[in-house]
């Protein structure tokens, strides 16, 4: 299989979006959130420790630190302002059953931007869970300085 | 034989495809409590063989080549990738193994390659052999994992363990037998005269094991997967019938033939025994006894050269 074939079948995987619970002060609303990884280290994995974009479940899961991208559309945005943001951070992902691949947790820190001329900017903090090899996870962000999406619980779906 | 792997996964991805998994899927939710092994072999060393072997489930044999163990494919799991329920309970308790010269793994589905059993043998082997593209797949362990080409050997202390040509699909997540191609692969090991083929999960290609034999003239005993299957058009790129399993026998001129692979998941359209009874018949149509071709229950330990 030629290599352009395969970065296409992982490229149409990620396409697949993360469905999110928006939670606000007054409000509870819905989102999609996707997520890229340029960069990752593998502690936990035997071999090729250093990963990017294309990163197998078991070097995630098995203990890593990542550098993550990820666009989402979080509802209920203030008036005049927009619902698309993006995060850029990092997350440690430690295994707890079969190295990783049962069950994981993560933690991890993160800038974020909203779009538009007038984009807040602000930090958050994650935490998460994941099993079935990774590919089921949820994922709690809080960002305490993004109006009325202050907690976003994200059910993580990640094929590959 | 990369191509039929190729088209094994574009048929995965298929109506049919998905219908077959959607039947498997229905059929691991609704499967029975698992069935304990009644008389379970506390030491499997028999000090009376020269080769012995005990079938702990599914692809997974102990082997004993004189004074050396060499262990297939080590699943003791319960359930397999968290969705498909074990049949049977592991022949063996892992904890009783004795110490391992090798561990070798056939591919990295869920079924042959489980890191979690993998911890239950990593302070009884110095080794564990595996296809290319495998070991940067799998977590680190105390042991070392090196990668074998096809025809490539490991050899110490008088044990040779040779990889041989076999035809599967690479991968563990479904999408990754998209790049890891060349991720599978059968064994022959070799020690004080004795040879052992061990299949792995393939499907029939005579070209392979005629390769195969025209390098280990003398097999003692090969252990092939019979199953799964059904669906037949379906699983002919990647698995071998009961009847094709007794070709492939007769193709690599073993003395011996153990079936594995068989009745310890679900992971086929085929009934429980429907695949042994298969063979059955066929060994009936062909002449073959049951001192050629032993199918042994999970747990079922036997001796195959007396010393």
């Amino acid at each position: 299989m030629s290599p352009a074939v395969a970065v296409g079948i992982w490229s149409v995987a990620q396409l697949i979006p993360s469905p999110l619970l928006v939670i606000g002060k007054e409000h509870v609303g819905g989102g999609v959130r996707w997520q890229l990884t340029p960069l990752l280290y593998s502690f936990g994995i035997a071999e090729r420790p250093v990963r990017s974009f294309l990163i197998s479940p078991i070097a995630r899961h098995s203990g890593s630190v990542e550098l993550h991208v990820s666009p989402e559309w979080a509802c209920c945005a203030p008036d005049e302002r927009s619902s698309w943001l993006v995060r850029a951070g990092l997350r440690l992902y430690l295994p707890l059953l079969e190295h990783g691949e049962k069950l994981s947790w993560s933690v991890g820190a993160s800038y974020y931007r909203t779009a538009g001329a007038r984009g807040d900017n602000g930090g958050s903090a994650d935490l998460g869970i994941f099993t079935f090899h990774g590919a089921f996870g949820l994922n709690v962000t809080v960002s305490p300085w993004l109006t009325r999406r202050e907690v976003i619980t994200a059910l993580t779906i990640r094929l590959f | 034989m990369r191509v039929r792997g190729l088209l094994a996964l574009v048929l995965s991805l298929t109506l049919p495809g998905c219908g077959f998994a959607w039947r498997a899927l229905k059929r691991n939710l609704s499967a029975p409590p698992e069935r304990t092994v009644a008389h379970k072999i506390v030491d499997p060393r028999r000090p009376e063989a020269k080769l012995a072997a005990l079938w702990v489930g599914h692809a997974t044999v102990l082997v004993q080549l004189d004074d050396r163990f060499v262990l297939t494919d080590p699943v003791f799991d319960h359930t397999l990738s968290q969705a498909s329920p074990r049949l049977v309970e592991p022949g063996l308790d892992p904890a009783r193994l004795p110490p391992l010269a090798a561990v070798v793994v056939s591919h990295m589905h869920f079924d042959h390659l489980s890191f979690g059993s993998l911890d239950w043998v990593e302070q009884r082997t110095p080794i564990v052999l595996v296809p290319p593209g495998v070991r940067s797949n799998m977590p680190r362990y105390d042991f070392e994992i090196r990668e074998l080409e096809t025809w490539a050997s490991y050899e110490h202390d008088g044990l040779r363990v040779t990889a041989v040509p076999v035809q599967h699909v690479g991968g563990r997540y479904a999408l990754d037998a998209a790049f890891e191609t060349r991720a599978f692969t059968g064994y022959v090991f070799e020690y004080h005269g004795l040879s052992v083929y061990f299949g792995g999960d393939t499907a029939y290609i005579p070209s392979a094991f005629q390769a195969t034999r025209a390098r280990f003239p003398n097999l003692s005993l090969a252990l092939l997967p019979i199953c799964p299957d059904a669906p037949r058009d379906f699983m002919q790129y990647t698995h071998e019938s009961p009847d094709q399993a007794l070709d492939a026998f007769t193709l690599l001129g073993a003395q011996q033939m153990i079936p594995i692979h068989f009745d310890t998941y679900i992971n086929s359209d085929d009934a429980l025994g429907a695949c042994p009874r298969e063979l059955r018949a066929r060994m009936q149509a062909r002449g073959l006894s049951d001192e050629q071709v032993p199918i042994l229950a999970i747990g079922e330990q036997r001796v195959l050269i007396a010393k």
